[in-house]
This record gives C-alpha cells, sequence and structure tokens, in this order.
C-alpha cells in the first residue's frame, strides 16, 4: 500500500466521458504503461435511522459503506468526518441485520470502473465514475508503491500526474494535510474516494447533450 | 461403666449390710447383698469407679445406683491404692431419705494415686481439689452390722482352720495317674480357687452341694491311707506267697519269639528299603506334579506370549477389536490421509505348533494379515531421461525389485511386514494424488499418464517420468526382478522429497487451523482472516494461498535438480578442457529445494593474488541461473547449457586482458588503454574479444594484446623507431631524438614463448623488454 492520490479529470470540451478517458488511457500507453486488468470501487450511502434520533430533532449522520477491488475481500465503512473501519466481507451482511439503524438512502450507489496500469512504481486507475446508469466524471488514482509516508513523495506524484494530466493536476489531497509523517493506509484512499464522489454527487449532471 | 481395675475391696458404709466388692478379675464391680435383714432395699449398690480426666466439675454421666448414706459418711474414710496412672472419678448418688437426694462427687487429687472420696453431706457439687480417701478392707470380716452401727466381725480362720479348709478341697481320689476320672465336685472347688475369701460362704448361699461336710477334717485322708495300706499289705502278701512258690507261682507270659539275631544286615536293608521307598513316593509324587505343572506353564506360556506379542503389537499400531475378530489400521487416516483405502490388517493367533517338535526360532504366536493389495513392496521411480522414448514405451511396468528395507534387528517380523504394507499404501496414496494432479491442471506440455507412470516434460528434450514400482512377493514377478533396470537414473532425492510433500499434506488437512476468534469468523487460515480487517491487496493475498499442487512441486524440484547437475558438469567440463586460465567452482552447501549458488572464480595459476577480477556467483533457480559479477553487473541466462559454457568462455579472455593490467601495476608497465568490449578486428561468435596496451616504464616498448574467446591472443610489441631497420628515412625528422620514439608493432610468436601460461609468458616478455637496471 502505497501514497495514493486520486483526482477528477473533467471532461474534455466537446467530447464525451468516454472519450476523455480514451484519451487519458492512450496518453498512458504511450508512456510506457502496462494494462493490468479492471478496477471497481463502489460506494452505498446510509442514513441514520429516524428512531434512534434524539428527541432534539439532530440530523442523522451519513454512513458510506465501499469497496475496493484492490482489497478485495475488505469492506470499508466511514462516516463524513469521522472513522474509517476496515472490515471482512461479512460487514455487508451485518448492514442488512442492522436494518433497523441504517437506512439505505436509495438510488445513493455510485461506482467507478475502469482499466488498472502498471508503471513501474506507479499504480495508475483510470475510471468512469456512473451513478446508475449514466456517467457522471472520471475519477483518476494514482498510487506511488514504494512510499508510504505522504509527505515525502507528494512531490514526485505531482511530478508524475503532470505528465499525463497536464494542466489538469489536482493540488494535495485533504487527507495529506495536517499528517506528515503518519503511515498512509489504505482507509486514507477510501476518504478521498467518498470526497470525490460526493462532490461528483453535488455537481449537475454532465450536460451530454448541447455539445456536438 | 466399670473400667478399673483396682487390687482392693471398697465397701462404702451403709446403713445396711450391703457391701461391694470390686473384683480384680473381670474389673467390675460386684454387689453382693449380704444381709437379707434389710429386705425393703431393693436397689443394689453400685458404686462406679469409671475412668476421666481427672477434671474436677460435673461428673459427665452418672449412672449408679441411689445409695443409701447419712451422716455416718463422714466417719468413715476408706483408703485404697489405686495403681499410679489410673484416674478415676468416684461418684456417689446418694438419696438420703431424710434429704430429696444429693450428689456426691468425690474428686480426685492427681497425687501418688490416692483417691479419698469426699464426704460432704451438706453439700452436692463437688469443691475442687478436695482430698478423697478411700480406706481398704481390714483384715476382718464384718458378719453383722448391729442396729446401732457396730459391727462385728468375723473372726478370721486361724491358720489350721485355714489349711483344713484348704485340704478339704483337695480330692486325694484325683491322681496324677488317673485323670479319666473327674470328680465333678472337685472341679468347682478347684475352679473356685483364685476366688478366695468368698467360696465357702458362697457355697453356703448357692447352696450347692458338692460334697458332704465332714465331722472331722482328717477322715478322707485317714481313709485313703488306710486304702493304701491295705493294698501294700496285700501286695505284699502276694509277694511273700510267691517267694514260697508252694502255693502260687508266677508263670511268664509267653511272648512272640524274637526274629533271629544273626541278620541284622537284613533287618537295616529292609528297613532301609523301605525308608526309601517310602521317600521314592513321595519324590515320584512331586516330580508328577513338576511335570504337570510344567506343561501347564508351557501352555500358558503360550497363551501369555501370544498376549504380551499383541500388547507390543498395541504399542506401534491402532487395533480394535471387531466381534471376535481383532483388527488393525495401518493408514495413514489418522494422520491425515484422505485416500480413500481402508487399510486394515487382521491379526490371528498362529496355533500351528506343534509342542511335540522343537519351537522354530523366529516362531511367533501372532499374525498379521494385510490386505491383499498392499502385499509386497513398493517405490515412487523417479527420474529424468534426456531423449523421449517412443510411444510404444510408454506405459511399460518397470519393476525393479529393490531390496527390502533392513528392518531394525529385534523387531518382530509382523512389524516389517505392516510396515511395509504401510509404505506401499502410501506409495499408492502418492501416485493416485500426482496422477489426479496431472489430469485436472492445465499446463503448457500437457502431462501422460499411463498405467503406472506419469511423465512430463520440464525442459525441452528432457522427460520427467515418475512410476509406481510394486514388486509382489510372488513367483510370477520375480521373473521380471532380473530385468535389466539401470537403478542409476532414480532420483532418490526427489523420491524422498515426495514423502515429505505427502506427508505435509496430510498434516494441513488435520488441524494446525485454530478456532477462529471471534467465534462468529468463518474457518481458514488466521492470516487469511485478517485478510479483510487489514485490507490485504492481491500480491499479499496470493502470496498467503498456496496454490501448488504435488505434482507442480515436484517438477520444480525436478526442474532445479537437473539444472544444478547440468551446471555443475559444465563448469567441470570447461575446467577440464581449458588450462589457462583455470576456472574453480565453490559450491554453497545450504541449499533450498528451488535455489542453489556457487561461486566460480577464473584464475592464472601462479598468480591467484594478482588476477584476481573475475568472480562469479552464480544462483541456479528452476529455469534461470542469474550471475552476478564481481563488479555489479547481473546477468540472467535461461537453461540452455550452451549460454553458460559461452558466457564463462567470454569471461575467461576477459580474465587473460585484466590479468595483464594487474600484471603491468606490478610491474611497473604503464596502462596506455584498456577495453573490455573492442569494437575492431574480426567479431567473435562468442562475446566480446579485450583488449590492453601496457608501456613499459622508460617508455621504449610497449605491449600491446587482444585476446578474444574465439580467436585466442594476439600480442604485440612496439619498438623504438632506432631499432628498426625497415623504416624510410624521411627529409621530416632532422633530429635523432625523434629515432627514440616507439614505431611500427611486431607480433609475438606466442605459442613459441617459454612459460606455461599466458601470464607468465607476458610476466616473461615484460620483463625481457624491461633494461636491466644493474
Amino acid at each position: 500500500m502505497g501514497v495514493t492520490c486520486v483526482s477528477q479529470m473533467p471532461v474534455a470540451e466537446g467530447k464525451s466521458v468516454q472519450q476523455t478517458v480514451e484519451l487519458l488511457t492512450r496518453k498512458l500507453e504511450v508512456l510506457g504503461a502496462e494494462k493490468q486488468g479492471t478496477f471497481c470501487v463502489d460506494c452505498e450511502t446510509y442514513h441514520t435511522a429516524a428512531s434512534t434520533l434524539g428527541s432534539q430533532g439532530q440530523t442523522g449522520k451519513l454512513m458510506y459503506v465501499m469497496h475496493n477491488s484492490e482489497y478485495p475481500l475488505s469492506c470499508f465503512a466511514l462516516f463524513e468526518n469521522g472513522p474509517c473501519l476496515i472490515a471482512d466481507t461479512n460487514f455487508d451482511v451485518l448492514m442488512v441485520k442492522l436494518k433497523g439503524f441504517f437506512q439505505s438512502a436509495k438510488a445513493s450507489k455510485i461506482e467507478t470502473r475502469g482499466t488498472r496500469y502498471q508503471y513501474c512504481d506507479f499504480l495508475v486507475k483510470v475510471g468512469t465514475v456512473t451513478m446508475g446508469p449514466s456517467a457522471r466524471g472520471i475519477s483518476v488514482e494514482v498510487e506511488y508503491g514504494p512510499c508510504v509516508v505522504a509527505s515525502d513523495c507528494w512531490s514526485l506524484l505531482l511530478e508524475f500526474l503532470q505528465s499525463f494530466l497536464g494542466s489538469h493536476t489536482p493540488g494535495a489531497p485533504a487527507v495529506f494535510g495536517n499528517r506528515h509523517d503518519v503511515v498512509y493506509g489504505p482507509a486514507d484512499t477510501m476518504v478521498q474516494y467518498m470526497e470525490l464522489f460526493n462532490k461528483i454527487r453535488k455537481q449537475q449532471q454532465v450536460p451530454v447533450a448541447g455539445i456536438r | 461403666m466399670p473400667v478399673i481395675q483396682t487390687e482392693s475391696e471398697y465397701k462404702p458404709p451403709v446403713n445396711g449390710s450391703y457391701f461391694a466388692h470390686v473384683n480384680s478379675a473381670d474389673g467390675g464391680c460386684l454387689l453382693e447383698k449380704y444381709s437379707e435383714k434389710r429386705h425393703d432395699f431393693e436397689c443394689a449398690l453400685l458404686a462406679n469407679l469409671f475412668a476421666s480426666e481427672g477434671q474436677p466439675g460435673k461428673p459427665a454421666e452418672f449412672s449408679s445406683c441411689p445409695l443409701n448414706s447419712d451422716e455416718d459418711v463422714n466417719k468413715w474414710l476408706h483408703f485404697y491404692e489405686m495403681k499410679a496412672p489410673l484416674v478415676c472419678l468416684p461418684v456417689f448418688v446418694s438419696r438420703d431419705p431424710v434429704t430429696t437426694g444429693g450428689l456426691f462427687v468425690p474428686l480426685f487429687l492427681p497425687r501418688a494415686g490416692v483417691l479419698s472420696p469426699l464426704a460432704d453431706a451438706a453439700s452436692m457439687s463437688g469443691v475442687r481439689a478436695v482430698r478423697i480417701s478411700i480406706e481398704s478392707a481390714c483384715e476382718k470380716q464384718v458378719q453383722e452390722v448391729g442396729l446401732d452401727g457396730t459391727e462385728t466381725y468375723l473372726q478370721p480362720l486361724s491358720m489350721s482352720q485355714n489349711l483344713a479348709r484348704l485340704a478339704q478341697r483337695i480330692d486325694f481320689s484325683q491322681g496324677s495317674g488317673s485323670e479319666e476320672e473327674e470328680a465333678a465336685g472337685a472341679e468347682g472347688d478347684a475352679q473356685d480357687w483364685p476366688g478366695a475369701g468368698s467360696s465357702a460362704d458362697q457355697d453356703d448361699e448357692e447352696g450347692l452341694v458338692k460334697f458332704q461336710p465332714s465331722l472331722w477334717p482328717w477322715d478322707s485322708v485317714r481313709n485313703n491311707l488306710r486304702s493304701a495300706l491295705t493294698e501294700m499289705c496285700v501286695l505284699y502278701d502276694v509277694l511273700s506267697i510267691v517267694r514260697d512258690k508252694k502255693f502260687m507261682t508266677l508263670d511268664p507270659v509267653s511272648q512272640d519269639a524274637l526274629p533271629p539275631k544273626q541278620n541284622p544286615q537284613t533287618l537295616q536293608l529292609m528297613s532301609k528299603k523301605k525308608s526309601l521307598a517310602g521317600a521314592a513316593q513321595i519324590l515320584l509324587k512331586g516330580a508328577e506334579r513338576l511335570t504337570k505343572s510344567v506343561t501347564e506353564n508351557q501352555e500358558n506360556k503360550l497363551q501369555r506370549d501370544f498376549n504380551s506379542e499383541l500388547l507390543r503389537l498395541r504399542q506401534h499400531w491402532k487395533l480394535r477389536k471387531v466381534g471376535d475378530k481383532i483388527l488393525g489400521d495401518l493408514s495413514y487416516r489418522s494422520a491425515g490421509s484422505l485416500f480413500p483405502h481402508h487399510g486394515t490388517f487382521e491379526v490371528i493367533k498362529n496355533t500351528d505348533l506343534d509342542l511335540d517338535k522343537k519351537i522354530p526360532e523366529d516362531y511367533c504366536p501372532l499374525d498379521v494379515q494385510i490386505p491383499s493389495d498392499l502385499e509386497g513392496s513398493a517405490y515412487i521411480k523417479v527420474s529424468i531421461q534426456k531423449q523421449s522414448p517412443d510411444i510404444g514405451d510408454l506405459g511399460t511396468v518397470n519393476l525393479f525389485k529393490r531390496s527390502l528395507p533392513k528392518s531394525k534387528p529385534g523387531s518382530p517380523h509382523w512389524q516389517t511386514k505392516l510396515e511395509a504394507a504401510q509404505n506401499v499404501l502410501l506409495c499408492k496414496e502418492i501416485f493416485a494424488q500426482l496422477s489426479r494432479e496431472a489430469v485436472q491442471i492445465k499446463s503448457q506440455i500437457p502431462h501422460i499418464v499411463v498405467k503406472n507412470q506419469i511423465i512430463s516434460q520440464p525442459f525441452p528434450n528432457l522427460q520427467l517420468s515418475i512410476s509406481l514400482c510394486h514388486s509382489s512377493n510372488d513367483k510370477k514377478s520375480q521373473k521380471f526382478a532380473t530385468e535389466k533396470q539401470s537403478p542409476e537414473d532414480h532420483l532418490y532425492v526427489l523420491e524422498h522429497n515426495l514423502h515429505l510433500l505427502i506427508r505435509e499434506f496430510h498434516k494441513q488437512t488435520l488441524s494446525s487451523i485454530m478456532m477462529p476468534h471471534p467465534a462468529s469468523a468463518p474457518f481458514g487460515h488466521k492470516r487469511m482472516r485478517l485478510s479483510g480487517p487489514q485490507a490485504f491487496d492481491k500480491n499479499e493475498i496470493n502470496s498467503l494461498q498456496s496454490s501448488e499442487g504435488l505434482l507442480e512441486k515436484i517438477i520444480k524440484q525436478a526442474k532445479h535438480i537437473f539444472l544444478r547437475s547440468r551446471t555443475a558438469a559444465t563448469i567441470d567440463s570447461l575446467a577440464s578442457r581449458i588450462e589457462d586460465p583455470q576456472i574453480q567452482a565453490h559450491w554453497s552447501n545450504i541449499n533450498d529445494v528451488y535455489e542453489s549458488s556457487v561461486k566460480v572464480l577464473i584464475t592464472s595459476q601462479g598468480y591467484e593474488q594478482i588476477c584476481k577480477s573475475i568472480q562469479l556467483q552464480l544462483n541456479i533457480g528452476v529455469e534461470q541461473i542469474r550471475v552476478v559479477h564481481r563488479d555489479g553487473r547481473v546477468i540472467t541466462l535461461s537453461y540452455q547449457e550452451q549460454e553458460l559454457q559461452d558466457f564463462l568462455l567470454s569471461q575467461m579472455s576477459q580474465h587473460q586482458v585484466h590479468a595483464v593490467q594487474q600484471l603491468a601495476k606490478v610491474m611497473g608497465w604503464q596502462v596506455l588503454s584498456f577495453s573490455n568490449h573492442v569494437g575492431l578486428g574480426p567479431i567473435e561468435s562468442i562475446g566480446n574479444a579485450s583488449a590492453i596496451t601496457v608501456a613499459s616504464p622508460n617508455g621504449d616498448y610497449a605491449i600491446s594484446v587482444r585476446n578474444g574467446p574465439e580467436s585466442g591472443s594476439k600480442i604485440m610489441v612496439q619498438f623504438p623507431r632506432n631499432q628498426c631497420k625497415d623504416l624510410p628515412k624521411s627529409d621530416v625528422l632532422q633530429d635523432t631524438k625523434w629515432s627514440h620514439l616507439r614505431g611500427p608493432f611486431k607480433e609475438v610468436h606466442w605459442n613459441k614463448m617459454e612459460g606455461r601460461n599466458f601470464v607468465y609468458k607476458m610476466e616473461l616478455l615484460m620483463s625481457a623488454l624491461s633494461p636491466c637496471l644493474l
């Protein structure tokens, strides 16, 4: 598990999501990365049930249950600013049992699927973010395997990102921000994905029509 | 209650003619009523004397009859001696007709055994440490107690009276000679003797009259004496008459004639014979008994031998009783095997023993019967052959009768039999597992499974055959034993490894799966359970799961063994073929099943310290050889034999040039140029040529060496201009100093040079070209 940066690639002008993804992947292949299968990251949202809320009517918390094909036997559960739990896949079954306390928000399942490229020590995943049937955006994840401390390798990551993202290079993710010299873990990656999904959810649907 | 023994008499003062005795014979108290004057006292008096701890205070219990006593107790003191260790607490319960009742608790003073009752009519409960005195009876017996309390004593018997009384008891008719006569009367007397002092009166009391009271005590004595006298007189008369022989004679009684005294030896002989016969009789009886017991013992021993053999068998093998049969289990099921063979053997008693004949040395009362398909011996033959045989040769049952493994001396034959059967079972299991994997697992080149052979191809032109060789003991297969099968290509190591692998597989199926914590977690390897919560990625998960089967593992091992042996052969062939430079191989002792390493040194003889720049570490893996050079280069060679050979040859040629470089340093020559891979000259087919140019210390001469693996070495020497004859004169060079420069090259006939190897020759050349400094 190395330091990972998850960012969003804005859809190119005049192109569809798929075409932008095409562009990116071609760039990567030219760079010399080799394709190594596919990946998938998905996320479901749960509300805390109304019955458990106090009389003050405090708003329920949102819980996100995510899976990552990179860690096939694990399940991640996280709150917005709260802790992230890494469990095994029995957690999904548990959530079914906890129906009384956590209600799934319908139509909020969001996922990203795409191809996985290996370029020496870098692992690049370019995926299409879909919510239901519609594609909403593009996610780009870059992992630098050898390093586990974020502050040490951020500059290297940035340079690499610049090489194929060009001007769309993101800034340092929020998870890096405060904690220096803390070992980076899979939970941080999932937090980044969660933030990305939330951002995409808030965005308007990508206007397909009108750009011809 | 009575627990004491006293030797004295005690009598309480009673208003009445009561007295109590302490009977020393049985330690009890006897109460006898003496006087009949007081019939109104119906109770018997019993003075209880019981042993207690002497603690003052209330008595534990008392069960005495009421004792009538009154104030006269004060006047009466009786002492009696008790034995020292005796502790007693006499308790008197008195019931005074005047008062309601009282309890006299005499207390005991542990003081020289003197006990005295406390006579205190007023106080009811005992006072501590009060002196109790009891006086024993006086010598005179009380005959009568008067109404005013005076006692009339019986006059004691005088000596003569006593003697008379005692003499009356003697029964003179009961002498020592006539034991048969027992006067009933005298008997009672004789036994009454210990109870002296009271029997005379007692007899009166009892009313049993033993004999007539006589007027004169000596009457009976007189009568007896008289009768004796009478008889004596009679005897005297008779004897005197007989002496006269007139009226009476004495005739001897006729007796049997004694045997003649002149054969004492016969008598002795007869008596000896009789006694010997008697002794012999006893001995014969004893011998008969002994033989019977010995035969019984022997039979028992056989029976016991079976049991003890069975015990020994149980120590090694699992046995169970089914009905009346004893079955055993020789399979590996309890060790984790999943092979479906039952593996049961039967234990039978060996009863075909003829007791008359001598028991054979290796006789065993126990025999085991193994299943018929496990008979004989088996082993797995693993061999690597160079060329693939014809298809028709496949499936031939190659029975190579390997000698049975030597059983430990002293182990019974059933042990060897069972162990051999178990080995056969294990070999069958190994082969079944291998063939199952050969069929199921896909590989690039499919494995062939024919009958008892599995053939796979680890490398091209190489064939690995694993076969199950099972030779049974019957006659038919003995013929095949003579078939020539070379055992050299059988790899014992791989067979041993197969056994190890299957045992490891057994262990995995058995246990070593710890119960998961928490109990709700899924079963499986502990690290696999953690892979979820610890977010293992695919690489880590793959490393946890070992997905290789037995066949794959053994093929990998076979490949490695083959590669290693071929590498060794290559190095050895090179070493024997090429003398200069020398190649040395140091094999590492510690190897893996999949990896071995060897260090290869290329040196010149005599110059090992100077020219040691070529040192290679070869790591031989399963399919590749990785070479690490001393200068840090890492080269990966394939399994091809030629690659390694070419590489080593190129290294050898490089070594020569390196050697020149080192030598130049030592000799003081200057290296002008050096190149490992020279781009000039003819192209080598193996590797590259290397070249070096060195100049002499004073600069006059220069040596240029070009060495290639194929083209060999070429040495040229550059001479100063003034030594070359055939140089064209030129107008440009006016000064003579220019003639000191080095000029044209001349080749050296290297094979005509003296010296046993290249570096030696080079040293000679260098020293020849260096001027002598003398």
